[in-house]
């Protein structure tokens, strides 16, 4: 069996989990790591051969093939860029950027020199979501009418997150403009954002919002809704909903076991899992392992830079709705693009 | 107990359902009912006095309370007329698609000093009631989000669709009010899109058969509202209250609490089929509440301000696809009484 040697940088928490996650994947070898904060004990217990505070080892090593990028957002293009021109395949954490210029500039480049870039918009490879997103791409409900999509947090970030996010809608909410685009296998065309400051004052000070709702049109003419909340107490609320003509497929919120205690007071299930590594745990396993199965047999993979540039061209029009109160066709965002600045939502 | 004499306007589907409720409950007297088109041979029986002439219901003094169960552009009229003549109201929804007609009629109501209580049934399910109480309890915390899922398991003919004034205002009427219900709070704006996925001659006649409505609300929180005309599945018909401490869900109710496993997959029943089945029990849980509300001399549970406010909305909701921009919904220009008493 080939096995596909692989370097990462960043290991913030993302990266590590990516890490640990690739360790289990036999079909692929983490040789080297990279960061300018490396816990060298942690990469030496998980048999990392090379452990380095300097990325262009990582860059620089011929034997690697592909390149994990789990940097801090602010340096995505440009790791992307450099990993690129060493001719590495590339799997990059969201966002890959805030604006849709570099993300084009990139689609370009891995184009040309026929590099493979997946990014990481892991909820496609959640068993539940990949399975409905093919019930519905086999007439299973029949036209789509409706997606739902709920997603809510159970922890809100630190306000020094929340400050250099990019705000909700490109932090959070991009994963739910996949999501809609992934299952109803349709563009977004238009859409309608109202948020406001209801968890902290501070994400507020911020200049960001904590919940949100945001309605869409879809090409296929199919109407969709996202609800967001940064702080659902109960754990982490991730619903996905698709309605069609022949009926309507729903995946609900897993737990990490599926008990029912039933007492006096009343029936008891297991609280919602309280971080999305836990909910999407499969997911984040499944993402690399179909990377590193592209990069062998050389394939394209299954989400790339063209998903990444919809779901930010949609943050966009979000954050361009909830300024101007009113909705936005994605259109009318083509030739515009200023910048999120701080927090950037209001 | 005293007896409280009633009267029915309109025997078409909902009248004979309120009178066939009112038949199990003690101290009311079935004493009249009128509708110009129904034939009463097979309904009510006949003790009940019966004709086409509405002045049977509103002309006979010993009438003491009247349901107006009749097509909605004669609401306010009936209204009207039954407040002069003292009589206390029981009116389905909408009272009126015109809010300045509502609040002249509504006027009327206080100047008479009578009862009206609007059949926003929903408010009397005891699903919803219990998430309400969750909610006023404190168990979810502040309200953050609202969320409504309202699908009709068949849609109306076209014929219909053409003279209810639309979707938002023929049926999202209900869940506005069910916003308002579960938040206590009132809508300030709201936005709407709407598409024409089920059936083509909705869309010919005017209308929308899929819809989904953002509202924001005076306490801060935001609302959201989908609706369909048709789900294949069944009457679909859910809500959560979600905030700072958790969130308090109702689920569909099912006809019966099977599970059949198999080597295929496991299925559960369907939703309850319409509104009849499903929200049986809140048809006499209405009446009984206003039946106490005149005898004991109380405030209706919906009164005519919630009449009016679900209008409100549902016009401006109706004006917000039209035009495609959120609209603000009018909540101080509204008069603060309203059958209230």
């Amino acid at each position: 069996m080939h096995r596909t040697t692989v370097g990462l940088i960043g290991v913030g928490r993302i990266g590590r989990m990516h890490a640990e996650n690739l360790i289990q994947i036999s079909e692929a070898r983490l040789k080297a790591v990279a960061s300018p904060h490396l816990d060298q004990v942690w990469a030496e217990t998980l048999g990392i051969p090379v452990r380095t505070t300097d990325f262009d080892v990582v860059l620089g090593d011929p034997e690697i093939e592909a390149v994990v990028i789990a940097a801090s957002s602010d340096l995505h293009i440009e790791l992307i860029r450099r990993t690129a021109e060493a001719g590495k395949h590339i799997f990059c954490e969201k966002p890959v950027a805030f604006e849709p210029g570099p993300i084009e500039e990139i689609l370009k480049i891995t184009n040309d020199r026929g590099i493979r870039l997946q990014v990481g918009f892991n909820r496609r490879f959640d068993p539940s979501i990949l399975k409905a997103s093919e019930i519905v791409r086999d007439g299973e409900i029949g036209d789509i009418h409706t997606v739902r999509v709920t997603n809510r947090d159970p922890i809100p970030p630190d306000i020094d997150f929340v400050k250099r996010s990019g705000g909700l809608f490109f932090d959070f909410t991009v994963h739910d403009f996949d999501a809609v685009r992934f299952l109803s296998g349709s563009e977004i065309v238009e859409l309608f954002a109202v948020g406001e400051v209801l968890v902290d004052p501070r994400i507020g000070a911020a200049g960001d919002i904590d919940t949100a709702v945001i309605t869409l049109r879809l090409a296929n003419g199919a109407l969709a809704v996202i609800d967001n909340s940064r702080h659902a107490v109960y754990g982490q609320d991730q619903r996905f909903e698709v309605f069609g003509s022949s009926g309507s497929v729903a995946c609900d919120n897993t737990r990490a076991t599926f008990t029912s205690t039933s007492t006096t007071e009343g029936v008891f299930s297991e609280r919602l899992h309280g971080s999305f590594g836990d909910r999407y745990q499969e997911a984040f396993v499944a993402e690399l392992r179909d990377f590193v199965r592209c990069v062998s047999e050389g394939e394209t993979p299954a989400v790339g830079a063209e998903d990444a540039l919809a779901a930010v061209r949609a943050a966009h029009a979000a954050r361009r709705s909830l300024k101007e109160n009113r909705p936005i066709r994605l259109g009318e965002m083509n030739e515009e693009t200023e910048a999120p600045g701080e927090g950037g939502l209001r | 107990m005293k007896t409280i004499a009633i009267g029915i306007l309109g025997a078409g589907r909902i009248g004979r359902l309120h009178g066939d409720n009112i038949l199990q409950m003690e101290g009311i007297d079935r004493k009249a009912g009128a509708d110009p088109y129904a034939n009463f041979e097979s309904w009510p029986p006949a003790s009940v006095n019966t004709g086409r002439d509405p002045g049977l219901v509103l002309d006979d003094e010993a009438i003491d309370a009247v349901l107006i169960c009749s097509p909605t552009p004669t609401h306010a009229d009936f209204i009207e007329r039954a407040a002069a003549a003292g009589k206390h109201i029981f009116c389905e929804k909408p009272i009126d698609l015109e809010p300045d007609r509502i609040k002249r009629t509504l006027e009327i109501v206080d100047r008479a000093g009578v009862k009206l209580q609007i059949g926003f049934n929903r408010r009397f399910d005891p699903t919803f009631a219990r998430v309400k109480k969750e909610v006023a309890e404190g168990n979810v915390g502040d309200i953050h989000l609202i969320r409504i899922t309202s699908r009709d398991p068949e849609a109306p003919p076209a014929e219909y669709v053409a003279s209810s004034g639309g979707i938002f205002l023929d049926m999202t009427i209900h869940d506005y009010d069910m916003v308002r219900f579960l938040s206590g709070a009132e809508v300030v704006e709201v936005h709407a899109y709407g598409a024409v996925l089920v059936d083509p001659e909705i869309g010919e006649a005017g209308d929308v058969d899929t819809a989904i409505t953002t509202l924001r609300l005076s306490n801060g929180a935001l609302a959201v509202i989908e609706n369909s005309r048709q789900a294949v599945y069944g009457y679909d018909q859910r809500v959560e209250v979600f905030g700072s401490k958790g969130s308090a869900e109702a689920l569909n109710e099912v006809p019966a609490q099977i599970r059949l496993s198999t080597a295929v997959g496991v299925r559960s029943e369907k939703p309850l089929y319409f509104f009849l089945e499903r929200y049986q029990a809140s048809f006499v849980a209405e009446l009984e509440a206003f039946f106490a509300c005149v005898r004991e001399d109380g405030a209706p549970a919906v009164d005519g301000q919630d009449g009016l406010m679900s209008v409100v909305v549902a016009l401006a909701a109706t004006r917000s696809r039209a035009v495609n921009r959120p609209m603000m919904v009018e909540t101080r220009a509204v008069p603060p009484t309203g059958g209230r008493s």
